[in-house]
């Protein structure tokens, strides 16, 4: 590659990476100029946000792995063509706009829905409830981490299964002793989007779960609100930040042990 | 079940706002023809009887087209006040127009509509107080204290008996950042009941199809108020408009809308 051609390539990494790193430095800086990160830290409502957030992304993170990962194995090792077609249907709420995928959550849990008004009618209600806020972002987020374990198993050799049968281990020794580490870097992968796509899950949140401090408000449904009050953008760009810095801390701890992990090192 | 129509239109009022600078600058970018151009910079809840108002007033001023464009009150004044090409500021929100009548100047102003809080159910619920939506286990939905609709649900409850209030607040399943997505929530019967603006009680749509409810609410609520301000500079046409809205066909169609006009709706 000539220096010329080098030189143009840089340029454009470089100002593709810019694209991505000045907005977020540029709410750094309105931060530190208009917003008061110290004091909306201290407010009571940001924290619970905050907190509500963190372990609502880390709960849905959790069933989108455990229930996730027999689902895409399966699709994986299906050789069936309609394994495929699921696989593409199962990335649906990805395209999906979220406030779309908030009414598609009501159409069938909310009070009126196709099970939400058999199982009022026991009592069980799902909607402006925390379990409401963590299967919307099930429902959003999920999908990255199926999609990234689906691509992990399917690029898995089955042979090296064929021949763990061969030797004598049982399936799940089998899964659990071989496919699983061979895969183990794309769950990671898968677990770090769909993480952090629940922290970030704004509109299927609002819709389906509501807006209450303590109980529903999320930090994102923190930080419309700060938009829409008198406060105005100064709220809302601390609470941002805050947001902005947290996922960049678990994302940063998390990439490091999805490296240390991998299965060759 | 059906779809919760005022929801959607809240998420395309957010799309819009973000349209907003762009739209601006695009005006900005029009050449001035034979016909004069009015900028009006409008409060989303006039989205529906504002067009009306203009086709009224486009008949009889002739000669002026008006252009519009719809926000928040809170972004429309931050815009206007940061320099957006707007002739004629309608807001929701006082505070917020006098804050950017205060940054540009204002010529002709004008208080010409306010809108009432009122408490809906759907037409068949068994509910014919707030009283019934005090009970235990009702849902009722309202604005986050921080959205004028939520501050003014405040207001209201202070006014209430104290024992209805406190079942009242036990029961607010959600405090939403717009009144757009407070109405959906009995337009999607997930809630019983909800604190909206009176102009939502007439267009809102119970999950049945059938009509909203406003159930009666304590006298001596204050009222939002809808304020207009032709921005200093802005010509005759703005300071027209204004007096318009102040007219005998502009406060018939208000009110029509569910809009309440103050009696003493004067100029200043």
């Amino acid at each position: 590659m000539s220096a010329l051609a080098r030189g143009g390539w840089l340029a454009l990494a470089a100002i593709f990476a810019l694209f991505f790193l000045l907005p977020v430095a540029g709410l750094g800086a309105r931060a530190l100029t208009d917003g008061d990160v110290a004091s909306e830290l201290r407010a009571d409502d940001t924290w619970r946000a905050l907190r509500l957030s963190l372990a609502t992304a880390t709960l849905a993170t959790g069933l989108a792995a455990l229930l996730g990962t027999p689902l895409a194995y399966a699709l994986a090792r299906s050789g069936r063509g309609g394994a495929r077609l699921a696989a593409a249907l199962i990335d649906l709420p990805i395209v999906l706009p979220p406030a779309a995928a908030g009414i598609a959550l009501l159409t069938v849990f909310g009070r009126r829905g196709y099970l939400g008004e058999p199982l009022e009618g026991l009592g069980v209600s799902l909607s402006f409830t925390t379990a409401a806020v963590v299967a919307a972002q099930l429902f959003v987020a999920g999908p990255y981490f199926v999609r990234s374990a689906y691509a992990g198993f399917r690029s898995a050799d089955p042979r090296y299964e064929g021949v763990a049968y061969t030797l004598g281990l049982s399936r799940w020794r089998t899964f659990r002793s071989v496919t699983l580490p061979l895969v183990r870097p794309a769950l990671a992968a898968g677990a770090v989007l769909c993480w952090a796509r629940a922290l970030g899950e704004l509109g299927a949140t609002l819709l389906f779960a509501g807006s209450l401090p303590g109980s529903t408000r999320t930090a994102p449904l923190a930080v419309l609100n700060a938009f829409e009050s008198s406060a105005g953008l100064a709220g809302a760009v601390s609470i941002s930040v805050v947001l902005v810095v947290l996922a960049l801390g678990v994302m940063l701890a998390l990439s490091r042990l999805t490296q240390a992990g991998g299965p060759y090192r | 079940m059906q779809l919760p129509g005022s929801a959607a239109r809240w998420f395309s009022r957010c799309a819009r706002r973000l349209a907003v600078p762009a739209a601006a600058a695009a005006i900005a970018a029009c050449g001035t023809g034979d016909e004069r151009t009015l900028r009006v910079f409008a409060a989303s809840s006039l989205d529906e009887v504002l067009p009306r108002l203009v086709e009224l007033f486009e008949a009889e001023r002739g000669g002026v087209s008006v252009t519009l464009v719809f926000g928040g009150s809170q972004l429309l004044a931050a815009q206007v006040e940061e320099g957006a090409p707007a002739d004629v500021l309608l807001s929701a929100d006082r505070v917020q127009a006098e804050r950017a009548a205060a940054a540009r100047g204002a010529g002709r102003w004008r208080t010409f509509a306010e809108n009432t809080l009122s408490l809906v159910v759907p037409e068949g619920s068994p509910a014919t107080s707030v009283d019934g939506l005090a009970e235990p286990g009702r849902r009722v939905a309202a604005g986050a204290p921080e959205v004028p609709v939520g501050a003014l649900t405040r207001d209201a409850l202070a006014l209430l008996d104290p024992g209805v209030a406190r079942g009242l607040r036990a029961n607010i399943v959600t405090e939403d950042p717009s009144v757009r997505v407070v109405l959906s929530r009995v337009e999607t019967g997930e809630a019983d009941g909800a604190f909206v603006y009176g102009t939502d009680a007439r267009r809102g749509r119970a999950p049945d199809g059938g009509a909203l409810r406003a159930l009666p609410l304590p006298a001596g609520l204050p009222a939002n108020e809808y304020v207009a301000v032709a921005i200093a500079g802005s010509g005759p046409d703005a300071a027209a408009f204004v007096d318009f809205l102040g007219s005998e066909e502009a406060r018939r169609l208000l009110e029509a809308a569910g809009f309440r006009v103050p009696a003493a709706a004067g100029a200043r």
